[in-house]
């Protein structure tokens, strides 16, 4: 069964053409300029320029559960180079945004749940709390591997890298509000 | 106010359905008859057809109209037609005019009802401006035989035999020492192989021979002025330092010539020339300039030995510039272009990694009078034994040049076949899409595929020299996604050309502005209609040719050429043309000599009398743009056709 509905489709280029310059997905030469400026292409199931042919087939499902939007570290080669002036990094962001929301593309890539927690987190405390981001990425993927990160994490703490108390920001509150109100506004 | 005894015919077009299908024509038409001074009415389904333009005539003739409107087109397409049919009826054609119900109304419109009321609306204000027309005369000017050809490149030089083969005298003016242009520089062409001196130097050789030729190289046009048939031109010969009178091409002087070390222009770098040259041992003429910027005796004050050592005794360093004024008809620009400066994208290395080379550095490496004689070697002095050829440097990219340059993919496969040809290396092409258009070209990619040259679709994003096997060691090395195949390949090779693109000439910028020419925003020149008229410029008797407006192979510039002169030669031998008599005036007694005029006249036609304190318009000049008229602050300046009385009247109309 297709996990992208068409109407997710309609909401998808609703929001890609939203960016700036996203409609110039439209006019992608396919040169492969961005696969081979893009330092984690090797490992991804399609290249970024197939991304944007499989969007442009309508194959946003093939998109989605690929690991490729997961693998991308945002170092704008893509956007610098293109020569159609597709901003492909921030693509790549709506796509994340995407299968975060609708909870797709969760296939062998635990991007998602850190993305997720990460998020949480911040919107709890206002900063980010290294250790319970990692506990609760393990939690949600597998709590085995947690314990082969026992000795790692024992020597950051030993070296007073890693305090095992998070801190909250001053006015946690208000951010929280403004966060929701910000979301609000997105989803609309 | 219309006056009483004014008799005017109104038709109204159905274009067909054009028209008809969006305006109710006869309600318009009934509507006519409401207007004052209207004494007929007509409505006819092609108003521009010969009986549509029959009605006119014979209700001239028959009912004594004394003017006309046309409702239908744009004037652009018939206003010269009507005006016509009014002049053979005996009406001056000034006393005619248009109403545009079908571009700005029937087409753009969709609500019937609507549409009828505002070409309604467009016709009563045709009918209250032309109460307010008067007769005017159009000026026959006669046109001089002479024509400036700016760039003698190939497309110059093909309109400039072409000229002076019909026995027209020309001139022919070249920024460079030597005519020939970048062609000279070309080893061979495609797809035929031909090698392009030998095409080229028998050309170079009769332009520098012909007796209706006058050619004017080291050269430069600083002001034009006049108007179509009758441009004064002020050309700048840069001092050569050389008497040509005297000289005879010896070649004793650069022998000896003490610097040696000036990069060549001709060879785009790739070897060094002295200060006292000629760019190319077949260069037109075969007499040498002094580069004074590098030459000891400018720079420091001293040597002098080339004027010792010259048998002739021609070197003369008091030789000034010189300052000529030319009366020309017609102008042909064939400006060219100059190469996309690869350095621009530092990732493929250009003039930081060796053997990174452009197209026309190549070019030069090929050549058999190039620096190493025709043979293709490394930096190093080695036969590579591999080769990348990057298509598509700087062209089709939104971040520099947006168009195809539509020569590379072409000169690529050339290249790809010199590489196998002189050193059997594998040659790889990275290209994004193969545009072989041209008569012969598929068929030319074709036999490049058939000797084994490896074809990557796909653009090279980076030239490397980090290696990551022992192979890739101490190589250039090319990275690209094979888009076939998805999968992103490195390629080490020891010589990387870049099929750079082409981008307009420099100086074509400060030349736009002396001609008065437009330019699109890749900063060509702007042809009169880019399919219509494509040799021609929007400033009558100004015709453009070759890259000048667009890249161009050698066919398509040469074809340019030869269509530039056949332009300038209709106007030559027809001998005279009719100006517009639509121009400006000024009028002295209001006129408060600010001035403001001179500066915003894009065709330089007004200048100051300081005796009288006044701007005065010189009237051959005057386009009757209108724009001294919206700038001047006292009001002083008027343009005819365009009254302020016309205007309200027309407003009038529209508000009726």
């Amino acid at each position: 069964m297709a996990v992208a509905s068409l109407d997710l489709r309609e909401v998808f280029l609703q929001k890609l053409y939203s960016i700036p310059n996203g409609r110039k997905v439209n006019e992608c030469i396919q040169c492969g300029t961005c696969s081979a400026s893009c330092p984690t292409s090797h490992a991804m199931d399609y290249s970024p320029r197939e991304i944007i042919a499989a969007l442009r087939a309508g194959m946003l499902d093939r998109v989605l559960r690929s690991n490729t939007v997961w693998l991308c570290s945002s170092c704008y080669s893509c956007s610098v180079r293109c020569p159609a002036g597709i901003p492909f990094t921030d693509v790549m962001y709506e796509l994340k945004r995407l299968g975060v929301k609708h909870r797709i593309g969760d296939k062998g890539a635990p991007n998602t749940v850190m993305a997720r927690e990460f998020v949480h987190l911040v919107d709890r405390r206002g900063r980010n709390h290294e250790p319970a981001l990692i506990r609760q990425y393990f939690l949600h993927t597998n709590p085995l591997r947690a314990l082969r990160q026992f000795p790692l994490a024992l020597r950051l703490w030993w070296r007073g890298r890693m305090p095992l108390r998070g801190h909250t920001i001053k006015g946690a509150a208000g951010l929280r509000r403004m966060m929701a109100a910000i979301e609000e506004n997105g989803s609309k | 106010m219309i006056a009483q005894d004014e008799k005017i015919g109104v038709y109204v077009c159905h274009c067909g359905t054009n028209i008809s299908g969006t305006v109710d024509v006869s309600a318009v038409a009934e509507y006519a008859r409401t207007l004052p001074g209207v004494a007929i009415v007509r409505e006819y389904k092609y108003m521009c057809s010969e009986p549509g333009q029959d009605l006119i005539r014979k209700d001239i003739e028959e009912l004594n109209l004394t003017r006309v409107v046309v409702s239908s087109c744009s004037p652009l397409m018939h206003e010269v037609t009507f005006r016509k049919a009014c002049n053979d009826a005996g009406l001056n054609g000034f006393l005619f005019q248009m109403s545009n119900i079908r571009e700005q109304c029937s087409w753009v419109h969709d609500d019937r009802e609507r549409a009828t009321a505002k070409a309604k609306q467009l016709l009563a204000a045709a009918v209250l401006r032309v109460g307010q027309q008067v007769a005017m005369e159009e000026r026959i000017v006669p046109v001089r035989p002479e024509t400036l050809v700016i760039g003698a490149g190939i497309a110059g030089i093909e309109a400039a035999v072409r000229l002076a083969d019909a026995g027209r005298k020309v001139y022919l003016v070249e920024r460079l020492p030597s005519i020939g242009g970048h062609m000279a520089q070309f080893d061979k062409t495609f797809p035929t192989l031909d090698c392009a001196a030998c095409i080229l130097t028998p050309k170079m050789v009769s332009v520098g021979q012909h007796p209706n030729i006058e050619l004017l190289t080291y050269s430069e046009v600083e002001a034009i002025t006049g108007y179509v048939g009758n441009f004064r031109v002020r050309v700048r010969r840069r001092a050569t330092s050389i008497d040509p009178t005297k000289c005879v091409g010896c070649g004793l002087c650069w022998e000896k010539c003490a610097v040696k070390k000036v990069p060549s222009e001709f060879d785009a770098g790739m070897s060094m020339r002295t200060a006292i040259y000629v760019p190319f041992a077949q260069a037109v003429p075969n007499k040498p300039v002094i580069d004074r910027e590098h030459c000891l005796h400018f720079t420091r004050g001293k040597c002098g030995i080339c004027q010792k050592t010259c048998p002739a005794d021609a070197i003369d360093f008091d030789i000034q510039d010189e300052i000529l004024d030319l009366e020309v008809g017609a102008i042909i620009v064939a400006t060219g272009f100059t190469l996309f400066d690869a350095g621009e994208l530092a990732r493929y290395g250009y003039g930081r990694l060796d053997n990174v080379l452009t197209a026309l550095q190549f070019e030069r490496l090929s050549h058999a009078s190039g620096p190493t004689g025709g043979e293709i070697l490394t930096k190093s002095g080695e036969r590579p034994g591999a080769v990348a050829i990057l298509h598509c440097i700087g062209s089709r990219d939104e971040n520099h040049l947006k168009y195809c340059s539509r020569v590379c993919c072409m000169y690529s496969l050339k290249f790809a076949h010199l590489v196998r040809e002189k050193t059997h290396a594998e040659v790889y092409n990275f290209y994004i899409d193969m545009r072989a258009f041209g008569k012969g070209y598929e068929e030319f990619y074709r036999r490049v595929m058939s000797e084994g040259v490896h074809f990557i679709r796909g653009k090279a994003a980076e030239v490397s020299t980090v290696a990551e096997t022992p192979e890739e060691e101490g190589k250039l090395i090319v990275v690209g996604e094979d888009t076939l195949l998805g999968v992103t390949r490195r390629i080490p090779v020891d010589m990387v050309i870049l099929a750079s693109g082409m981008r307009p000439a420099e100086g074509t910028e400060k030349l736009a502005r002396i001609l008065s020419l437009g330019c699109t925003r890749d900063g060509f020149y702007l042809e009169k209609h880019v399919k219509l008229a494509p040799v021609d410029s929007p400033s009558d008797g100004i015709f453009l040719a070759g890259a000048c407006t667009g890249p161009k192979d050698i066919p398509d510039a040469v074809a340019q050429g030869a269509a530039a002169a056949a332009g300038a030669l209709s106007l030559i031998d027809k001998g005279r043309v009719i100006i517009e008599p639509i121009t400006s005036e000024i009028n002295p007694e209001v006129c408060a000599g600010c001035q403001l005029c001179i500066m915003t006249c894009p065709y330089t036609a007004i200048h100051f009398d300081s005796e009288r304190n006044v701007s005065v318009i010189t009237e051959e000049l005057c386009k009757g743009c209108g724009t001294c008229v919206a700038g001047c602050p006292s009001g002083a300046a008027r343009q005819k056709s365009y009254e302020d009385s016309q205007i309200y009247a027309e407003i009038e109309g529209v508000l009726a």
